[in-house]
């Protein structure tokens, strides 16, 4: 909202630069977003008097008009459409400066007659965007006055943000209110007395509320025998500097009151209201109104609405219609001065997408106290500025009148919450500035007043001691804190520690948007029962690249890869850990498990001066993961053939732990990845990670790692291709062997001199005693042991000598 | 040396000694590596040396030369021994040297193996966030990024009306079954918040807990925007927590975060589920509270929302207000990370470009 330092000072006296005001009322909680400065340049302008109007002798488009400066009279050329005699308006002389003009006003000859000035529009004076009319100037001011007198033009415009808990902050009147508690000076409200010089109101016009839930209170004034004119000047500026446009007279004094007091009101056309009766009532379905911005707007059973006996006129607290709008051709008005539920309004505004000032401020809730206050201020500035008659009387029909509420404030309650004593004079007095009706002594009893919906309870009059008081003057301290029950869980710190060791292994952390297509699954050839399935759908997306919540990481770090790729990074080591979502089951309860995506492609290192290049390949997948795992304690991490839709068989894992599968690995099929524009090969493993929380919490318990030397042997067996060297190695393991301390595989190979369909694989093999010193004899033992059991087992053939002996097995 | 001052002495006058001298110390002299050295050793000390020479020749003079001749010899003897060994060592030290030398490398050649990753830019600054809290003695919890209804709104005083709550501004899932009840309805949470009234639910005071994650609003990307952003909620709640405690904790914080000498201000707000509630400042690391562009001539840059925990909150979740007080308070993590480092798009954190990525450290 905006509001006018120069009009704010109707109210409360002030000698504070604009800056000072501006950081008084953000601290306290009227946020100041931007002041603007207004200083609109002009010396040399009088008000002057068109006394005599004739046509320019060379053009029908122009007049000549003999103005009184207060001195002479001049000829002034003007083609402004308002021009009309008796009339007071702006004049600047000769030699006169206004900004944006870039010289003085110099004596000019226009089409053949010499100008002696010039008469100027409201947008040259600075006042308004107007710059088709000349100014016009009403009130008692005489010819020869400077306009600098007339019409203030040093101002400062305060943007503020007025939070919804505020709707009384939304006028002059409540920003004002805000700097007497601040400054403790006092509040002065405006005059609205008057003579009533028409007839009596109810012999105009006729007021039925049937929505008294929508409408709780009605206030109706009238006004005959208006002159619709432009309003004052300092009137058009007050309004556009608060950011309206000006338009006429009485449709200005409605919004300058909006201003002023916050509560919208409405001005009908008497005339054009059928059977003198305004209803106010819910929308019949299928009825429409054409509102005043021209729109014609179908109207549903829920929209509060303001009708006469045949149409819709307008639709109550958001915008009045066309057919009853107050034009150049009124004589007789019909001021709406309304309470309106805030609710209702806050609904239609949101459900037919309008929001105006009356709107917005009838949906935070307007003062149901205000009513007849406002209308009565609107029909005296009626009866001063277009010369109207008030009619005798008011329509007041207040079917929920405002009750007054008591709080208790408990003197030591402030305290308690604030951690500092404020002397009781001054909580009493802030209390009251404020406009709180105040009882009592250490503990109060106070009274709100009617537009501070926001105070029911004792820590809402608190926070208002508290923000006048000023927040800085809180002393700052700390509390305890949590003792033992503070700090990170273990599994937050396996967690975390996971994802380190992924960073150390050279693997970047990318985060992607929680969103997914469903077709990205089709792309991953996902099969129709798949668990990735259980998609989450949301009822509201902003797109259809967000349609759902994700229930895999692959697609968003597929992506991630692909604008990395584009750029030209070929290379790339990335994990994503974030949260997946799905459907459960049956039921439509949402799940959701923390999972870790990982991605290779490329080289394992950028080119080197001293290493050869190397291709990722599966085998860095499943070593980083075994390090990252083994690092945090997970044991039986293993990898089985597994088949996944989008990755290639025969290169893809699946991943467990003991007997639970948590995830995959492999190379991603070459169609998917150039689905996503990715080329190369591609390694991707995705795992759940919430099982983290269900590992038993062991420390670890010190195993004596031995002094003595070990026995260190190799073995080579032929084998059969299709056996997986992981069950060659648990077999090892469990072989019985005595003292086996180590068992490494350190050769794989085919080819020649291995027969067709075999392969060979070497393994080093360390044993050793915690208690002495092995023989090789009592590892050659062993050693037979295990060959045994290769031998039985997968039909192993020893290659080479038998180590040591020698002797045939 | 004195034996080599008595050898000239002795030698003075008589040619052949001097002869002799200077021969044996410039064959030393001359000598350039270990196998001169042990020729010269043999031709000076072997047995038909020139010592074992002088020796022999020494009944060859008259008696009265003999004892001089003798001295000579013994000290020709000393003087060269010492000679060689340091001449002998003088070349073993080139020789190391020279070996050591061949061994030099260019010590600005790059180092070998792949570099280290990264964690995420907003991982860091959210870690560095919650380190500051564990140290006030905080614990971490996460909470569900899919809420209901009711925690997201209800619980945290948020009316059925507020602006919040529109379709507009907040993801919400089709259910098949009609939702007869509003506080049902299954959302994306728009804020961290819901934790506030989830671990009061289920726990006791006191609590001092911190809990980051991610939230969820209906806007459109663009710079300064996204559906998805990062959050850092935080509220402490025991007997007799003031407000006090709130701006001093908050005070800490901020100073420990973004530098000592910064200012920091708590400018009274409005949230539906705090009260008192307040915005925190920090001044502008442009300007310094004179006001500039970064600042918008504000001269002071939000930093977060907090307040005292609105005690409608505390009738949710079963708590006496007039036994406990508590306050809360919740930041953005884009928002924080964006003013530390400089950046000025949004967008650029979920690109996740690793030379975005990777400029960043601890």
């Amino acid at each position: 909202m905006k509001v006018s330092i120069e009009w704010l000072r109707d109210y409360v006296n002030f000698d504070l630069e604009p800056k000072k005001i501006a950081e008084i009322l953000s601290m306290s909680g009227t946020s100041v977003e931007r002041i603007i400065e207004q200083n609109v340049g002009v010396s040399g302008v009088v008000v002057a008097r068109v006394v005599h109007l004739f046509p320019h002798p060379n053009t029908s488009n122009l007049k000549v008009a003999k103005v009184d400066d207060g001195e002479r009279l001049r000829e002034i050329v003007c083609g402004a459409p308002n021009l009309r005699e008796g009339m007071l308006t702006a004049l600047a002389l000769p030699g006169a400066r206004i900004q944006g003009f870039g010289s003085p006003i110099e004596c000019a000859s226009i089409r053949g007659v010499k100008s002696d000035g010039m008469l100027l529009s409201p947008s040259e004076l600075g006042l308004s965007e107007d710059a088709s009319t000349i100014a016009e100037i009403a009130g008692k001011v005489s010819p020869g006055e400077r306009i600098e007198n007339v019409v203030p033009f040093k101002d400062a415009i305060l943007e503020l943000e007025i939070t919804p808990n505020r709707p009384d902050c939304m006028a002059i009147v409540g920003i004002a209110r805000e700097i007497s508690a601040l400054l403790d000076v006092d509040l002065k409200m405006p005059v609205a007395t008057f003579e009533e010089t028409g007839p009596d109101i109810n012999n105009l016009i006729a007021i039925e509320i049937q929505d008294k839930q929508g409408c709780p209170r009605y206030t109706a004034r009238a006004v005959t025998d208006v002159r619709i004119l432009p309003s004052p000047l300092w009137m058009q500026r007050r309004i556009s500097a608060c950011g309206l446009r000006p338009i006429n007279n009485v449709v200005d004094i409605t919004n300058y009151i909006l201003l002023e007091l916050g509560q919208p009101l409405h001005a009908f056309d008497l005339q054009l209201i059928s059977g003198r009766k305004i209803i106010v009532r819910k929308a019949r379905y299928g009825e429409t109104i054409t509102t005043l911005d021209g729109i014609e707007r179908q109207l549903d059973s829920q929209t509060l609405l303001i009708a006469d006996i045949e149409k819709p006129i307008a639709m109550a607290g958001v915008m009045g219609g066309e057919n009853t709008e107050v034009t150049a051709a009124t004589r007789n008005v019909v001021i709406e001065s309304a309470h309106f539920d805030a609710t209702s309004i806050f609904l239609t505004s949101k459900r037919l997408g309008i929001r105006t000032e009356a709107s917005s401020r009838f949906e935070r809730g307007t003062d149901p106290e205000g009513t007849a206050y406002a209308a009565r201020r609107a029909a005296s500035l009626m009866k001063q500025l277009a010369q109207g008659d008030i009619a005798k009387g008011e329509i007041d029909i207040y079917s929920r009148p405002w009750q007054e509420r008591e709080i208790k404030l408990r003197g030591k309650k402030i305290s308690v919450v604030l951690g500092i004593d404020i002397p009781a004079e001054k909580t009493r007095r802030v209390l009251e500035r404020l406009g709180a009706r105040v009882e009592g002594n250490d503990d109060l009893m106070v009274a709100a007043p009617s537009y501070r919906g926001d105070l029911e309870r004792e820590i809402d009059l608190i926070e208002e001691i508290a923000r006048i008081y000023g927040y800085d003057k809180i002393e700052d301290t700390l509390p305890p804190g949590g003792g033992i029950a503070s700090g990170i869980t273990r599994t937050q710190i396996l967690t975390e520690t996971l994802l380190d060791t992924l960073v150390a292994q050279g693997l970047t952390e990318v985060i992607t948007y929680s969103f997914m297509r469903v077709s990205d699954l089709d792309i991953m050839r996902v099969p129709p029962e798949h668990v990735l399935r259980r998609i989450p759908v949301l009822l509201n997306p902003l797109s259809e690249a967000g349609e759902a919540v994700r229930t895999t990481l692959l697609p968003g770090i597929l992506r991630v890869a692909q604008i990395n790729q584009s750029r030209g990074i070929r290379s790339l080591a990335l994990f994503e850990k974030g949260r997946v979502f799905y459907l459960d089951g049956e039921s439509s309860v949402i799940n959701e498990k923390d999972s870790l995506c990982i991605f290779l492609s490329g080289n394992v290192a950028p080119p080197s001066w001293i290493e050869e290049d190397r291709q990722c390949d599966f085998f860095d997948m499943k070593g980083l993961i075994e390090n990252s795992f083994e690092f945090i304690g997970v044991r039986d991490l293993r990898f089985e053939k597994g088949s996944f839709p989008w990755l290639l068989e025969g290169r893809s894992a699946s991943v467990l732990v003991g007997s639970r599968e948590i995830g995959y690995a492999g190379q991603i099929l070459p169609e998917i990845g150039e689905s996503f524009d990715l080329d190369g090969e591609i390694y991707v493993a995705e795992m759940l990670i919430d099982w983290l929380a269900d590992m038993p919490g062991e420390t670890v318990q010190y195993r004596d790692v031995g002094r003595f030397p070990g026995v260190k042997l190799d073995i080579a067996i032929l084998i059969d291709k299709s056996i997986e060297a992981g069950r060659v190695l648990s077999a090892i393991l469990d072989s019985g062997a005595k003292h086996l301390r180590n068992v490494r595989l350190f050769d794989v190979y085919e080819g020649e001199r291995i027969p067709e369909g075999k392969k060979s694989l070497a393994f080093s093999l360390e044993f050793a005693s915690v208690r002495r010193t092995l023989t090789e004899d009592e590892a050659f033992l062993e050693v037979k042991k295990i060959i045994r059991v290769l031998q039985e087992k997968f039909g192993a053939v020893l290659r080479g000598k038998t180590p040591g002996a020698g002797e045939n097995l | 040396m004195k034996e080599i001052e008595r050898l000239k002495d002795i030698s003075k006058g008589r040619d052949d000694l001097e002869q002799l001298l200077n021969n044996t110390l410039d064959i030393i002299k001359a000598c350039e590596d270990l196998e001169s050295v042990t020729k010269a050793r043999i031709s000076i000390l072997g047995k038909k040396g020139t010592v074992a020479g002088i020796f022999k020749k020494i009944p060859e003079f008259p008696y009265k030369d003999r004892p001089l001749l003798g001295e000579f010899g013994n000290l020709l003897k000393k003087v060269a021994e010492q000679e060689l060994d340091s001449k002998e060592k003088q070349i073993r030290a080139a020789i190391r040297e020279k070996k050591l030398a061949g061994l030099a490398i260019d010590v600005t050649l790059p180092g070998r193996g792949k570099p280290l990753g990264r964690r995420h830019i907003l991982n860091m600054t959210i870690r560095e966030i919650v380190s500051i809290f564990l140290s006030l003695g905080y614990r971490v919890i996460h909470g569900p990024e899919v809420e209901l209804d009711y925690y997201n709104f209800e619980a945290l005083n948020t009316p059925t009306y507020h602006p919040a709550r529109s379709l507009q501004d907040t993801f919400y899932f089709k259910r098949d079954d009609p939702v007869k009840d509003s506080r049902d309805d299954v959302l994306l949470r728009t804020h961290t918040s819901p934790v506030q009234v989830r671990v009061m639910e289920s726990t006791k005071p006191p609590l001092y807990v911190i809990s980051p994650g991610k939230a969820y609003r209906r806007d459109e990307i663009d710079a300064t925007h996204s559906a998805v952003f990062h959050q850092v909620e935080g509220f402490a709640v025991d007997r007799g927590i003031t407000m006090g405690d709130l701006k001093g904790t908050l005070e800490v914080f901020a100073k420990k975060l973004f530098g000592e000498e910064k200012s920091v201000r708590f400018r009274p707000h409005f949230f539906p589920f705090t009260e008192p509630s307040a915005e925190v400042d920090v001044s502008c690391f442009a300007c310094d509270t004179a006001g500039c562009s970064l600042c918008k001539g504000v001269g002071w840059l939000e930093i977060m929302g907090c307040g005292m925990i609105d005690p409608n909150v505390f009738s949710y979740v079963g708590y006496d207000p007039e036994e406990y007080q508590g306050f809360a308070f919740g930041m953005g993590v884009e928002r924080i990370a964006m003013m530390k480092h400089g950046i000025d798009d949004m967008r650029l954190f979920y690109e996740n470009d690793v030379r975005f990525l990777r400029q960043f450290h601890v």
